[in-house]
């Protein structure tokens, strides 16, 4: 029988409550913002808890890329260090989390074949996934084309996923298709692992995987509509029937042509001035995407309050070390190429959260 | 013989014009674990890498002309001495050669088959409207009707129904496959636009035919099959010409693989050397019992090498000491069971001499039966012997099996049980009586009497992991380890304390209490005294608060853990009970089967499967448990392992362990 309950989680409860003290305060994060250059950020960034990630780094390589591959490193650890720590009947689920890094990768390999096909390129912008991914991704990106490097993973996950949308890709030379397929590919598993869960693990971990879901249905809904013009049944097809508060009627009806505000409004009602950041998308729903990933940082850390034997806590822990991963790299890609104060600091997560 | 093999590093200096001859020493006779002494480094190391690169390239080559050619790499000639190193250009030329004689049948058996995988699935769309009295074409060309028949994703079935809830359409699931459906899309040509991006969004893949096939689905079905068969025959033909290639190019190829696999081993070892001006530097690790022959070939090979000899010891963590286990071959079995937890360190006891005894004893304690326990016998012998060809596969279980078998047997004089068979037994004229105990009659003394043997076992895990720390040095570990003496003495404490509380121990439980108490504090602060004894700092990682969850939280775990490794033994006991139940349960069945009596066709017939199926499934149940009690019980209180695995050069295929 799989352990759960008290005697399931009273380790990994406190050992990821230690690690949650590990994370940087918002008043640690303003500080780091505060810091007048690269370098004097790096310094900052040496007595926490990424030192000494960013120690491996010699001094000709501490470029903002490499900083953040070598800081993405802590994530990978931390996920190793929770899966291996939880309840058996929770690992499934975890580990699909995880994968997301994996598809990023994928991505991030397809989009490199089709721009720029060398491996020293491309190896810079993935994620360090380690041992637990068996992707030949060197080997796609030296497979120089699409088809060959998608040829290549034969036999893995990703295979019959890819079989359909490599039919769109050949007709349309599109990495599109190919990306909507594995992104609808990857919710639609760790909706169903969420869903085998049983039921207060899969009321806890609806919290955070259901908001994850929510909060990146509704975007590519928005975004499709806006930018992609993309027809009704189109947007429907692209996008994901289930969610914690976004029901399929409003990705229906944001389909159908409704008011986005509205339908926002109804899922996320703290959001303020919902109508001036929709009024001009292109500044307004980078914005937008700031408050929903606000909204989620705070179901994140309101799972640390309560009943502290369940998935949840595991689950918010190692949604909000990547929250603040995307923090740490605006914050260097800002310092580096030198973006002045209030361009960057509405982007961060924590900063902002401070002053909401 | 409780440890690994002993080793000696070795470190060579060795002048340049010496170079291939000590290196074919050094990888012709699989007795030297190469650490690479590559940086810092002077000279030319990129022209052996390149050397090393095209070899590898070149092996890459030829293993797919001889997987194209269906030719296994087979074994190089037995008294085959690597002399020289191959010439790359050589080499190069002949490889083109062949790959020139192969290339065009293996292209056009790879188009032929991408055509097959086409026909089929063609085929696999249009079975299911094989009635249909209609012709495709007039459909592809119908002038009000849009109409879409093609294979979809399982999971976007839905989505596009949903999609299309506001456009007329008939939409049918004509074979539901798990993962790729056949469906059928229809609606007028005014929304043809429509349906088409949607059936494309929910990647819908049209059935596309090529143009010579038209006519009903049933006549295009017949064509695609006579089509089918054509090409099977021509992917024939080809794979027999490749055959026919690879019979005449057979030795060809497989010396050729070998010389340049022998090359490339060469090179890939010299990249490792530390390149000097006019020498180089190699060190490695070399078994004690092979030193001194190495080092007569070596002198032989060099007048002028120099040979530095280091002799290592067993304490420290020693992670970096290849490890090569001493184990006669008929304990290689066991060592195998073993090697899947992990590797023993080079400083840590070898744990195969114990599970020799323990895990036939645990198995056979759960299985007790003489006439079982012979069958797995038979079985072991079959499958270690490779007589039986079917079950050669497994001749590296057979050991196991086969001792598990005869303690399975031994247990069963103690049960007094053979093929289920309790009571009135006879065998050569003597009632059959058990020597011990009938479990299923005795369920309570089994039970305890497998706590107890639970209790020496953990015990003995204990007495072995401080004899561990002790060789290794860790005194840190030793005196304040969960599994050291604190968490032992908190162990004995706490055993003594609940045989003190029921009257078992004529002492009184406070004393046990105090002691428990102690050994508790001790593995508590067990982080700080072990950084104090080894001298880390600081004490503590982490502020005092985190420490003090952390550690407390731990100590609970450590005390949950001593309590359920040791009632995690009761299984033992419970399966030697449950096997009882089952026997009988199928002595039911069988008397069913028999008409309700003890005889006839029925009631052997099932006798005899049920035996089957309790040796079959039972018999891997109580495998798997026991692989457990030995894994998880007994290994995880001394046994840490990850030891690295001694993998000398050799220029010859190696045998797995």
């Amino acid at each position: 029988m799989a352990a759960s309950g008290v005697s399931g989680y009273a380790a990994i409860s406190a050992r990821v409550r230690a690690m949650y003290s590990a994370l940087l305060s918002p008043q640690e994060m303003a500080r780091l913002s505060d810091s007048p250059d690269f370098q004097s950020l790096l310094a900052q960034l040496k007595p926490t808890i990424y030192g000494s990630y960013i120690e491996e780094l010699k001094e000709k390589e501490l470029t903002p890329r490499r900083v953040v591959f070598q800081i993405k490193g802590r994530l990978a650890a931390v996920y190793d260090s929770v899966i291996h720590m939880a309840p058996e009947h929770t690992r499934p689920l975890l580990t699909q989390l995880y994968r997301y890094f994996e598809v990023e990768n994928l991505k991030a390999v397809l989009r490199g074949i089709v721009t720029d096909p060398t491996w020293d390129r491309v190896r810079d912008v993935l994620f360090p996934y380690g041992s637990m991914s068996v992707l030949p991704l060197q080997a796609m990106v030296e497979a120089g084309n699409v088809s060959a490097a998608v040829e290549l993973l034969r036999g893995t996950v990703y295979e019959e996923t890819l079989s359909f949308a490599m039919k769109r890709y050949s007709a349309e030379q599109n990495l599109f298709p190919l990306e909507v397929a594995l992104d609808l590919n990857y919710w639609r598993k760790l909706w169903q692992e969420t869903k085998r869960l049983p039921s207060k693990d899969q009321q806890q971990a609806l919290r955070v995987v259901g908001s994850l879901i929510d909060m990146n249905n509704l975007m590519w809904a928005i975004r499709y509509r806006v930018y992609h013009e993309l027809s009704e049944e189109e947007l429907i097809n692209y996008t994901l029937p289930f969610g914690y508060h976004l029901r399929d009627d409003d990705i229906r009806s944001i389909a159908a042509g409704a008011d986005i505000a509205s339908v926002v409004q109804r899922v996320y009602p703290g959001i303020p001035d919902l109508n001036i950041l929709l009024e001009e998308p292109r500044s307004g729903l980078p914005l937008l995407e700031l408050q929903l990933k606000q909204n989620l940082m705070r179901q994140c850390m309101a799972a640390f309050v309560g009943d502290p034997f369940h998935i949840g806590i595991p689950l918010a822990y190692l949604v909000l070390c990547e929250l603040e991963i995307q923090d740490m790299t605006v914050l260097l890609e800002a310092m580096f190429s030198r973006v002045s104060e209030e361009k960057y600091r509405p982007y961060l997560l924590k900063t902002a959260l401070v002053k909401a | 013989m409780f440890f690994p093999k002993e080793m000696m590093e070795i470190e060579l200096i060795v002048p340049a014009k010496y170079l291939l001859a000590v290196t074919k020493v050094l990888s012709g006779h699989g007795v030297f674990h190469q650490a690479d002494s590559s940086y810092p480094s002077l000279g030319s190391g990129n022209t052996w890498q390149e050397s090393a690169a095209g070899y590898a390239g070149l092996e890459r080559r030829i293993q797919v002309i001889m997987q194209a050619l269906s030719i296994d790499e087979g074994q190089p000639q037995a008294n085959k001495e690597f002399e020289t190193m191959g010439d790359l250009d050589v080499i190069r030329s002949a490889v083109e050669g062949m790959e020139d004689e192969v290339k065009q049948a293996t292209d056009q058996r790879i188009a032929e088959k991408k055509r097959l995988e086409q026909l089929e699935s063609t085929l696999h769309q249009l079975q299911p409207v094989a009635d249909i009295d209609l012709d495709i074409s007039s459909m592809r060309n119908s002038r009000y009707l849009f109409s879409m028949l093609g294979q979809i994703p399982a999971a976007n079935v839905e989505r596009l129904q949903t999609s299309l809830a506001r456009v007329p359409n008939v939409f049918l699931t004509l074979r539901s496959d798990i993962s790729k459906p056949v469906v059928w899309l229809a609606g007028t040509q005014a929304n043809a636009d429509v349906l088409e991006r949607a059936a494309r969004s929910a990647y819908l893949s049209p059935l596309s035919l090529p143009e010579e096939y038209h006519g009903t689905p049933a006549k295009i079905i017949a064509a695609l099959q006579t089509t089918i068969e054509s090409t099977n025959r021509k992917i024939a033909d080809l794979e027999l010409t490749l055959a026919q290639i690879g019979k005449t190019r057979i030795e060809q190829l497989r010396a050729l693989l070998w010389d340049v696999h022998a090359s490339r081993v060469m090179a890939e070892a010299i990249v490792r050397f530390g390149q000097l001006r006019y020498t180089y530097v190699v060190t490695g690790w070399v078994q004690s019992d092979d030193m001194e022959s190495l080092t007569q070939r070596l002198k032989t090979a060099s007048k002028e090498i120099l040979i530095e000899t280091l002799p290592t010891t067993r304490s420290g963590f020693n992670s970096n000491v290849p490890v090569a286990m001493q184990n006669s071959k008929f304990l290689k079995p066991f060592q195998m069971l073993v090697n899947t937890y992990s590797r023993p360190r080079y400083g840590e006891l070898d744990p195969t001499w114990f599970i020799v005894f323990m895990f036939p004893f645990l198995f056979g304690a759960m299985f007790g039966d003489i006439g079982q326990g012979l069958v797995l016998t038979l079985l072991g012998y079959l499958m270690a012997s490779k007589k039986v060809k079917s079950l050669s596969g497994l001749s590296g279980l057979g050991g196991v099996v086969a001792l598990c078998g005869a303690s399975a047997t031994l247990f069963g004089f103690l049960y007094g049980s053979i093929f289920g068979f309790e009571e009135d037994v006879h065998i050569f004229g003597m009632k059959l009586e058990p020597l011990w105990i009938s479990p299923i009659h005795h369920i309570m003394d089994v039970l305890m009497v497998a706590v107890g043997a639970g209790v020496v076992l953990l015990i003995l895990a204990y007495l072995i992991g401080i004899f561990n720390y002790t060789v290794s040095k860790e005194r840190g570990h030793l005196l304040f380890g969960h599994n050291g003496i604190a968490g032992f003495v908190l162990y004995l404490s706490l055993l003594g304390f609940g045989g003190a509380s029921f009257g078992v121990l004529p002492v009184s439980p406070t004393v046990f209490l105090a002691l428990a108490i102690l050994a508790g504090v001790g593995v508590l602060f067990s982080e700080v005294f072990i950084h104090l004894v080894e001298g880390h700092r600081p004490l503590i990682d982490g502020g005092i608060g985190t420490y003090l969850i952390q550690a407390g939280v731990e100590l609970f775990e450590v005390i949950i853990s001593m309590l359920s490794n040791t009632l995690s033994y009761v299984r033992v006991g419970a399966f030697a009970v449950a096997h009882g139940g089952l026997s009988q349960a199928i002595f039911i069945l069988a008397k069913l089967a028999g008409g309700g009596e003890d005889g006839g066709f029925g009631y052997w017939i099932t006798l005899i499967l049920g035996n089957l199926f309790i040796i079959g499934f039972e018999g891997l149940i109580v495998g798997i448990q026991t692989m457990r009690l030995s894994y998880y019980e007994f290994f995880s209180k001394f046994f840490t392992g990850g030891g690295m695995r001694f993998e000398p050069l050799t220029l010859k295929p190696v045998q797995e362990e």
